[in-house]
């Protein structure tokens, strides 16, 4: 989701209202409970319910870590829509008019306890699209000698979609997962472009027919609700439609990608490594003279 | 699989809260989970009419079996019933559905298919704005969006007038 940049600097109402839904697995009943918290600027939700949690109701049960978006634990349904508790503020979802917020857990996972679910199914499906590099040679897999070349564009064909940080919250936005459960989910499918796009791996054919079934990337319907919820601008929805495109591709005998060789071990610490005859983009620029008479930058006089 | 991780699966969204799902997430910049909804509703708009669009032509058949009268008869009979009110309106939703389908139903193509107008894959930056959504596969969409209001109110013009 767009951040709202601006929310942390403005002021949440005085006392905000959270409204939890919770769960517990040995009565197995759910009801809905309301805290009433002091609120100030630059408060998440995530703090508002650590806050509930110290200071007035202890067995509330949440999943956190780092709380600053990077670990993906905090994802939870505020207000309706699925997103990371600690990158949610206040100011954000609560007004003046409205000082109240709901905070559910995840849709589409199964609840373990109050704001707790189960990823286990996720993580399978995510395991189940190979999320790893291929080669086709063996000992090149098991015993790598050596590194792989990769230009900056082809890096740049990965490292939008390697930034996942598997929150789950595109997995509980998205309307098929919700209709079919086999459906391998957003966060799987493109996982698979991921390693699919990445010119390391060898096993491209192996992916495409893969996700190429009814549970695979046919099923989407392109709501894009994933990519609106994503809170790294991972874009799992483009991403599988380009995976579809490329399934189609395939099936036409159509794909066609290159696949990188290795260029030997790592340099070691200050050894000169020379460049790629092909490293030089700029027409007119003789690599060799570069080399002996190297560019000295002037910087303009004071 | 354990028997606890049994007990937990039990306590996912059951049929009817699953089916309400599309409905229920709200998100925010999501014009295409909208067209979802609509195309979706049309669809099966569409199919309705399809069925029964094939009984009313075939009645002059079926009418003659179930009830035992000349066809052309009951054609007409059937075509003074159609001339009515309500069904200029369900013919006027009708239209709706199929204007609606068949231009968002080329977006979908195109972009499904053909990988057209989901833009690049790049380097995300706060403020984390997917690219799928600046690219040019949200102005068709708009752009469906008008046709399909455009063509509607001039399909209402022909169908009322």
């Amino acid at each position: 989701m767009a951040m709202d940049i601006e929310a942390a600097r403005r002021t949440p109402p005085k006392e905000v209202v959270v409204r939890v839904r919770r769960y517990d697995p040995e009565t197995k009943k759910t009801w809905w409970q309301e805290f009433k918290v002091e609120a100030r600027r630059g408060m998440t939700v995530l703090d508002a319910l650590l806050k509930i949690k110290e200071e007035q109701d202890h067995t509330l049960v949440l999943r956190y870590s780092c709380r600053q978006g990077i670990c993906g634990s905090c994802g939870m349904v505020i207000n309706g829509t699925p997103r990371l508790a600690c990158q949610t503020q206040l100011a954000e979802v609560a007004s003046e008019a409205r000082p109240v917020i709901t905070v559910e857990p995840l849709y589409n996972f199964p609840v373990i306890r109050d704001l707790v679910t189960n990823f286990t199914e996720f993580f399978n499906k995510h395991r189940s699209v190979k999320p790893y590099l291929i080669r086709k040679d063996k000992e090149e897999q098991e015993n790598p000698k050596g590194q792989y070349d990769m230009f900056p564009d082809e890096y740049y064909q990965i490292y939008q979609y390697s930034s996942c940080v598997y929150c789950g919250l595109c997995y509980a936005a998205c309307p098929v997962v919700a209709a079919d459960p086999q459906f391998l989910g957003p966060q799987a499918l493109m996982y698979a472009l991921r390693f699919v796009n990445d010119v390391r791996d060898e096993a491209w054919g192996e992916r495409l027919i893969m996700v190429d079934t009814e549970h695979g990337c046919h099923r989407c319907h392109f709501a894009a609700s994933c990519s609106a919820v994503c809170p790294k601008a991972v874009d799992p929805a483009g991403a599988i439609q380009a995976l579809r495109s490329k399934v189609f591709k395939y099936r036409l005998h159509l794909f066609k990608r290159r696949v990188s060789k290795v260029i030997g071990p790592p340099p070691e610490k200050g050894e000169r490594v020379p460049l790629p005859p092909e490293a030089t983009l700029l027409p007119g620029v003789d690599l060799k003279k570069l080399e002996q008479e190297p560019v000295v930058i002037q910087l303009p006089p004071e | 699989m354990s028997e606890g991780e049994v007990a937990e699966k039990k306590n996912s969204l059951g049929f009817w809260r699953s089916s309400i799902n599309p409905w229920a997430v709200r998100t925010k910049d999501n014009p295409e989970r909208l067209a979802f909804v609509f195309h979706r509703i049309s669809g099966f708009l569409i199919i309705a009419f399809l069925l029964a669009h094939i009984l009313e032509t075939d009645s002059p058949v079926w009418s003659q079996l179930i009830y035992h009268v000349n066809g052309w008869t009951f054609w007409n009979h059937l075509m003074a019933i159609e001339a009515g009110l309500a069904f200029r309106v369900g013919e006027f939703i009708i239209a709706g559905a199929v204007l609606f389908h068949a231009p968002n139903g080329i977006r979908l193509l195109l972009s499904e298919f053909f990988g057209v107008g989901i833009g690049r894959p790049g380097d995300p930056k706060p403020p984390y704005v997917p690219g799928t959504f600046t690219a040019s596969q949200r102005t068709w969409l708009y752009a469906v969006f008008v046709v399909w209001i455009a063509l509607w109110i001039f399909a209402g013009i022909i169908i009322f007038t």
